[in-house]
């Protein structure tokens, strides 16, 4: 393997969990986050001579890997892939999120429920420790709606988390 | 401006941590990207310095072709100015034989007539 290969792979393995994360938590599928994420490991592959810094590097990967893992899940969603449309529904964790994910935890499966760009923002926020002001540098995204998905993200999030706990404590 | 998180959101980024990718994930990454070489290879061709290269020979062919076409049209010049030359000369050879030719033409009649003495 040559230097630039050598260097490439240790880029891999220092980002490899925060793309997989965000693709995880936003795409809801194990198989379907790995292939998002190594796209967006071979399209940082093809624009590396663009990014000047680890900086610009974490940057361009937080933001194409949520952008690449919202369209894997309108795709699946426009293909009817049932599951997709599950964890989009908005209303509330059913039983088929909870059968389709064994390994994920509750925030997990609940932030599922949210729709994309809050789940984008949610994780930003929370996964990498942004505060609003870079999520909207990063995401190019108006600081207001930035706070406007956090605030109804995290209120959504906060209701059906005390539905759920009401649910299971009622057995 | 750092802004504070309540317990809930507190909560929110312990359950939030990175998860480590699948086993072998680097690994693959890899081999995706050997598969592309051969398509990646003609991307050298966009990197700054063939850029410059491309910009550089681009401009010498200009120039060359410049020079050559000027050149072209130097020799032309010169070729139509001997063509021109030559017919003058041809011109000028030709009528000094006419003039030669009315000179002769001429000659007895100008001779006899200074030959002739009219005197009484």
């Amino acid at each position: 393997m040559d230097d630039a290969a050598q260097n490439f792979r240790a880029i891999v393995e220092r980002h490899q969990g925060r793309v997989y994360s965000i693709a995880f938590r936003i795409v809801g599928d194990a198989g379907a986050a790995e292939e998002v994420a190594q796209d967006v490991f071979l399209e940082l592959h093809r624009s590396l001579d663009r990014l000047e810094s680890d900086a610009h590097v974490t940057a361009w990967l937080r933001r194409v890997a949520c952008h690449r893992a919202t369209d894997a899940l309108r795709r699946r969603a426009a293909r009817g892939d049932a599951a997709a449309e599950e964890y989009q529904d908005g209303m509330g964790l059913r039983t088929p999120v909870r059968e389709f994910m064994p390994l994920m935890n509750r925030i997990e499966q609940l932030l599922l429920t949210l729709p994309p760009a809050q789940r984008s923002v949610l994780l930003l926020r929370y996964q990498e420790d942004l505060e609003p002001e870079d999520i909207a540098i990063e995401m190019q995204m108006p600081l207001a709606t930035v706070r406007s998905h956090l605030q109804r993200g995290v209120k959504l999030l906060r209701e059906k988390a005390q539905r759920t706990l009401k649910e299971y404590s009622r057995g | 401006m750092v802004e504070r998180m309540d317990e809930f959101e507190k909560e929110l980024r312990d359950h939030l941590q990175a998860r480590p990718a699948p086993a072998g994930f680097a690994d693959g990454v890899m081999r995706r990207i050997e598969g592309r070489k051969p398509r990646r290879s003609w991307r050298f061709l966009w990197q700054p310095a063939w850029r410059w290269a491309a910009v550089a020979a681009l401009v010498a062919m200009t120039v060359l072709g410049g020079l050559a076409r000027e050149h072209q049209q130097r020799v032309a010049g010169e070729r139509a100015r001997e063509q021109v030359l030559l017919a003058l000369r041809i011109t000028g050879t030709t009528l000094n034989q006419v003039q030669h030719k009315v000179n002769e033409d001429q000659s007895p009649a100008e001779h006899h007539g200074h030959t002739i003495d009219l005197r009484p």
